[in-house]
């Protein structure tokens, strides 16, 4: 243990420590630019100096990067260190007028304006070197370094060209202090609401807010470690040691009775319709977009903001997007009229924003539902009845310059409209989930003709399936709202406890069956089978009718070639029997 | 390698002086107008001649000494060599005008001994000048070379040689003094780590203006620092070193690369040394123009293949420098002196020089001074006898203001601390420094504010840029040292440039941005007056602030002398002058750009300058 | 060439010494100075010179310095020569032949006995060396 003295206070640290990790400890505050816990020390800023006296030697050193020593004697803001300090602040506030930590630490000391010559008051790099040292040291990809010297010194790929050895991690950007160093996506779209960061996702990330369990995966196709074989600054930081990066994929098996499908749904994509500007205009958001938004919990904090920062002043919320439309998809996606109420309700809450409704028809149809619609009425929100033909930012008028314009048919009225507004709403539709054709395949489900999942009959049976055993519940089978969804995940919960709960189990008698000795294995009927109640046993080499799933379509039977497939009661011998008993005269 | 080493019937050695500087000056064709001329006499068999390296009188080249005799010959051309030839080497008449005569005297002095520049210096890093052929391995052997690498691989531990280094009190050429045993005996008790290797570094980046004494040390005796470091790879436990030598200096390069070659032909070098089973080679590394990589830690970073730029110590290259490993870095002229020492001892050489700096110091002797060479001299000789018994004074018969030591990283030593014996700590003191050796001579015609501008300039181009005093403080001293001498200083530039060269000496990453804000503090120091009078009276007493200058024509002297003839008006390139023929003529101000040409131009003394 | 031994160096040491000797100052035992103005090598100084040269290298002799002056004055008993032991008055000999130059550097120069017949004087002018 190593004992020193910062700022009068007594410290007792372990050998190793650096005076700014000791003085961490000890509650006292270096300002520090180029240093970052989670890399090596650079120690080129030259902000976090102090004074230290050691072994009769008294001078400015570094603290990010010296190492205590018995009997030192450290000043973190005597005379002579805040001269220098101050000095050395000046000159890279005079470097980089627009790098906020800089003009953070310089508001602290005491400085105004820089007497030195700045060359650009844009600038908002600071040299610290962070973003090279991140991809140096933590990506292993060594795609930037610093180039050319002293005062033309900056941060560049090899000879100024895009780099092959980029793995576009963006590390240098998470790295980067002063936000010098952005990021856009490959079709050059800027990341909408600069100050959301609806970038990137990190690679090691909790999947959703409701994930259960709550904790993080690692998706390892952006993974740095998987790339280059370094970073696992994850691994570092966890107290727990729970990261290991060696962890494969597990296939497990279970053998069960009975299956719920629950594969939910995807919204519809807004860019579909490129007339709405989805994907051009900052502020032509989703609603899915606008409920983070709106969140508490979300970037803004919950308030309504425009790209810029600032409150709109009219919004505009567009109906049956992606819904009741030929083009796109026929069915109404149910939902969308009531969240739509529900977010002009929250608007005219939080804003003094005018508010267009733009509906074909309203659909109320819950409990409550007419008359929250009722109490929007009286609020002053304007209902539109028409489709929203295109949204434009190109001003006709002089109010309508830096508008986003919604051009409808006001069909009660009978004229097309302009509205302008500052931000578009669009109540995008529910389709199936992305993987929906695969679980369908994997099952042997079929679908509807609007692409959910189809039931056994839609007023009888609508949480079974014509496979016995498979269930669905929720908006994989047809868009509703979640009262509507627990009232059916409840009804599918209960048919499948009641599958297993019976025991014992009534089979229809006219299933089929396959002769052992005459089926070859030949496999046709296993997939003709629509209920798949035949499978292939290898050890046997014959194909097996499961009793409990077998309908007695007859499929098989007609189907297989050397007759080993035969239906319960219905024999070819017993058919020509009856046929034959017809015909007695 | 196909010379005899049998004795020859040659009587006379002629050695032709061919460093960097006599070369550009043509001493190769003087060597072959020798050759061709003693043919042409029949001389080639009795007469041989010898290129050495540089002579250290560069002001004087092409050089030539006559051996044995010991004969100076200076300044030639190749129209003087058949004269030469027949006189000298035919006729045994040495040649009287083409000998060296001091100014202001008549009578020459044949004797290079006898030369005031010559007289006073003690030789021993430059021990072998002017007499091998530095790409002859043979001449070095002659010269007892290598047996100091005998007595050190067979007949001493490396505690000894550690221990016989400490005790001769060598300290570091390159600048720092650092006791060279020292940092030897660090690396030595330092462990690699992994199982590595440990390295030796040769410095040979020499990038201080107008410095020139490592360059002159690989060119005409490369074999000096092969030795030395052998010796101190076996003090130290290394089997790999590296010389790096900046690119600038191809003489130096391809000398010291035929050096390496010739070692490891006899065995001098490589895998078991001389049969003893000591394991070393050396490999060449070159620089790529900056200044910066004379720095160790900048200098490791660029042999390694990285930027080229210094980071923080500790730790020290002595614990973790090349690869991370314990490495040894000295400077060029330090590796020169370690074979002499383990040859003549400790005791020896620690009888020349002064208390704390033992041995001798290789300075080179530039600027406003009449003897501009190469020297070494013991340390504790003073300014005042180098500068003007060895230097020969300031020519001109001009007054000498100042001298700077150490280069950019140095001080300016004015008239008052002449007699200052040279040595670390009392340069240090009077706020300059040992530095590598330069010695810029400055006379009533320097502005030194002009000069801490000239020194700020370079370390402010050559800063690597990596920690913000450096890069942004030198450059905004730089901005007020050019309003000053544009005549736009004020009183409160003067403190911001005192503070900021406080701030920079005091946190800057390396030695080069701590010892940039020198120059400017030694001419704050001791020639405050002039910043003064270029703030205040807007004027630079020396005339070399271009800007401060305001030239007038004293019509008197004009009309009178000149008669008014008109040579500045044609000469003026901004049309400033107005007159006529026979008439005064006048300088308009608002017009003149004061490029002084009319200055320069008339014969009559009448244009002024203020 | 091959890697050397220790003993092979200073072999190498001591041959490369008499190849380079003519350039370190040392205190030479005795000067031969051959007379070569003009009428000296028109007298043919130079097959002396080259005599004495041989001399020189036959023997292997370093410790003796061979030079040249001009003229010595006496152009009519050309090629001259001075031999001077150090600490010994400087001998001028004359009407040299190479024959002449064989006998006086043994007795002369190796063995210190003046030849008197081809001696012209002893104890002219002093050279300093």
């Amino acid at each position: 243990m190593i004992h020193l003295t910062i700022d009068g206070k007594k410290l007792e640290v372990e050998e190793g420590t650096t005076i700014l990790q000791a003085a961490e400890k000890a509650d006292i505050h270096i300002p520090t630019l180029c240093f970052h816990p989670l890399l090596e020390p650079y120690a080129s800023c030259r902000v976090c100096i102090v004074e230290v006296e050691h072994q009769g030697k008294k001078e400015l050193l570094t603290s990010c990067n010296t190492l205590v020593r018995e009997g030192m004697v450290v000043e973190t803001a005597s005379e002579r260190v805040l001269r220098a300090r101050k000095l050395n602040v000046e000159m890279l506030l005079a470097r980089a007028p627009a790098a906020e930590p800089v003009k953070k630490i310089a508001q602290e000391l005491g400085i105004e304006k820089p007497r030195f010559e700045i060359k650009d008051p844009q600038e908002k790099c600071i040299l610290c070197g962070l973003c090279v040292r991140a991809c140096e040291e933590v990506v292993g990809a060594n795609a930037i370094s610093f180039i050319n010297r002293g005062q033309e010194r900056e941060v560049a790929p090899p000879f100024g060209e895009p780099s092959e050895a980029c793995i576009g991690c963006t590390a240098c950007a998470f790295f980067c202090p002063t936000g010098a160093i952005t990021y856009e996506d490959l079709y050059g779209r800027q990341v909408i609401h600069e100050e959301l960061n609806l970038g990137p996702a990190t690679a090691i990330r909790v999947p959703i807010r409701q994930a259960v369990p709550m904790v993080p995966f690692i998706d390892e196709d952006a993974c740095i470690h998987f790339k280059t074989g370094n970073c696992q600054l994850c691994v570092k930081v966890c107290e727990k040691e729970a990261i290991n990066h060696d962890m494969k994929e597990e296939e497990i098996e279970i053998e069960v009775g009975s299956i719920i499908l629950a594969s939910g749904f995807k919204p519809f994509d807004a860019r579909r319709i490129p007339a709405y500007g989805y994907g051009r205009f900052p502020n032509v958001i989703t609603a899915l977009e606008f409920e983070r938004l709106v969140n508490a919990s979300g970037p803004t904090g919950g308030k309504i903001l425009l790209a810029n920062g600032q409150e709109p002043k009219a919004v505009g919320i567009i109906h049956c997007v992606g819904s009741r439309d030929e083009n796109y998809n026929e069915y109404c996606s149910r939902v969308c009229c009531m969240y739509s109420l529900k977010f002009a309700h929250l608007i005219r809450e939080k804003t003094e924003a005018d508010i267009y409704d733009f509906y074909i028809d309203m659909r109320c149809f819950g409990k409550g539902y007419e008359e929250f619609y009722h109490r929007l009425l009286h609020e002053g929100t304007k209902f539109i009845r028409g489709r929203v033909s295109e949204i434009t930012d190109i001003p006709l008028t002089p109010e309508e310059e830096g508008k986003l314009i919604i051009r409808v048919e006001d069909t009660l009225v009978g004229t097309v409209r302009r509205i302008p507004v500052d931000m578009v709403i669009l109540a995008t539709g529910l389709e199936p989930s992305l993987d929906h054709n695969e679980i369908a395949h994997i099952f042997n489900i079929s679908c509807s003709q609007d692409t959910f999942f189809l039931e056994r009959h839609p007023k009888l049976a609508p949480v079974s399936t014509f496979s016995d055993g498979i269930f669905l519940a929720g908006t994989c089978q047809s868009p509703k709202d979640i009262p509507d969804t627990v009232a059916q995940a409840g009804a599918a919960a209960s048919e499948a406890l009641a599958l297993a709960d019976k025991g014992t189990f009534e089979l229809e008698p006219i299933t089929a069956e396959i002769d052992e000795k005459l089926c070859a294995g030949c496999q046709i009927c296993v997939s003709l089978c629509p209920f798949n109640a035949i499978t292939y046993n290898k050890e046997k080499h014959i194909s097996e009718v499961n009793d409990a799933l077998c309908k007695g379509c007859g499929t098989c039977v007609s189907a297989c070639p050397s007759g080993a497939a035969q239906q319960k009661h219905f024999r070819d011998l017993q058919i020509m029997a009856e046929i034959e008993g017809l015909f007695i005269d | 390698m196909e010379e005899k080493t049998t004795p020859t019937r040659y009587r006379l050695h002629l050695m032709v002086c061919a460093g960097t500087a006599c070369v550009s000056n043509r001493s190769f064709e003087i060597k072959e107008a020798l050759e061709k001329e003693l043919k042409k006499q029949g001389l080639e068999n009795e007469v041989l001649v010898v290129t050495t390296g540089c002579n250290g009188f560069c002001e004087r080249g092409p050089l030539l000494v006559v051996q044995p005799g010991n004969i100076f010959y200076q300044q030639l051309t190749v129209k003087d060599i058949p004269y030469l030839v027949e006189e000298h080497f035919l006729k045994g008449r040495p040649v009287q005008k083409l000998m060296y005569t001091p100014p202001e005297e008549k009578k020459p002095i044949p004797v290079l001994n006898d030369i005031d520049f010559f007289k006073k210096q003690v030789l021993i890093a430059l021990r072998n000048r002017g007499l091998i052929d530095p790409e002859k391995i043979e001449d070095y052997i002659a010269r007892d070379g290598y047996r100091a690498l005998v007595k050190a691989l067979t007949q001493m531990t490396p505690e000894e040689i550690i221990e016989e280094i400490k005790k001769s009190g060598l300290r570091g050429r390159g600048g720092a003094g650092f006791p060279t045993g020292l940092k030897w005996e660090f690396v030595r008790l330092a462990s690699p780590a992994n199982g590595g290797l440990k390295y030796l570094v040769c410095n040979g980046d020499e990038g201080d203006p107008g410095a020139f004494m490592d360059r002159s040390i690989l060119e005409a005796d490369p074999h000096s620092v092969i030795e030395g470091m052998v010796i101190g790879a076996k003090a130290i436990g290394a089997q790999q070193g590296y010389v790096y030598i900046r690119n600038e200096y191809p003489l130096a390069l391809k000398r010291l690369t035929l050096a390496l070659e010739q070692a490891r032909e006899y065995g001098l070098l490589g895998k078991d040394i001389l049969g003893t089973g000591f394991d070393f080679d050396i490999k060449v590394a070159r620089g790529a123009g900056a200044f910066v990589c004379g720095e160790e830690t900048a200098l490791l970073a660029s042999i390694e293949g990285r930027l080229g730029e210094p980071r923080p110590r500790p730790p020290y290259p002595a614990q973790r420098g090349l690869y991370g490993q314990p490495t040894c870095i000295n400077n060029v002229e330090t590796w020169a002196n370690v074979p002499v020492i383990i040859n003549r001892g400790a005791e020896w050489f620690s009888k020349i020089g002064t208390k704390t700096s033992k041995g001798t110091k290789v300075f080179s002797l530039v600027g406003k001074i009449n003897n501009t060479g190469l020297v070494e001299v013991p340390m504790g000789i003073t300014l005042r006898e180098i500068i003007f018994e060895i230097g020969g004074g300031i020519p001109g018969g001009k007054e000498f203001k100042a001298v700077q030591t150490g280069g950019p990283s140095g001080g300016c030593i004015p008239k008052e601390k002449l007699d200052l014996p040279i040595d670390y700590e009392s340069l240090t003191e009077a706020g300059s420094m040992m530095g590598s050796g330069g010695m810029v001579v400055m006379d009533e015609d320097t502005c030194m504010v002009d000069v801490a501008k000239y020194f700020l300039s370079f370390t402010q181009d050559e800063s690597c840029g990596k920690c913000t005093p450096c890069r942004e403080g030198t450059k905004a001293m730089l901005d007020i040292l050019e309003r000053i001498t544009k005549g736009e200083g004020t009183e409160e530039d003067l403190q911001l440039l005192e503070d900021l060269a406080v701030s920079i000496k005091e946190t800057a990453l390396c030695g080069l941005g701590k010892t940039a804000p020198n120059p400017v503090l030694t001419t704050l120091r001791y020639f405050r007056d002039e910043y003064l009078t270029h703030i205040r009276d807007k004027k630079c007493p020396a005339h070399v602030c271009r800007d401060l200058n305001v030239y007038t024509i004293d019509e008197k002297i004009c009309l009178e002398v000149g008669h008014g003839c008109d040579v500045c008006r044609r000469n003026c390139a901004s049309e400033a002058i107005i007159g006529e023929k026979n008439q005064p003529h006048r300088i308009i101000q608002e017009k003149c750009i004061k490029c002084g040409v009319c200055y320069d131009v008339c014969k009559f003394g009448a244009v002024k300058v203020d | 060439m091959p890697k050397l031994t220790i003993e092979e160096l200073e072999k190498l040491r001591e041959r490369a010494k008499k190849a380079t000797f003519l350039r370190e100052t040392t205190d030479y035992r005795a000067k031969i100075t051959v007379h070569m103005g003009t009428c000296g090598i028109a007298a043919g100084a130079r097959e002396i010179m080259n005599a004495f040269l041989q001399e020189l290298q036959a023997r292997d002799i370093t410790d003796v310095l061979l030079t040249n002056s001009g003229c010595a004055g006496l152009c009519s008993r050309e090629p001259m020569a001075t031999i001077e032991i150090k600490g010994q008055a400087p001998v001028k000999y004359v009407d040299l032949t190479p024959e002449k130059v064989k006998q006086i550097f043994e007795k002369h120069v190796l063995g210190g006995e003046i030849v008197q017949d081809y001696a012209l004087g002893i104890g002219s002018e002093k050279t300093d060396y």
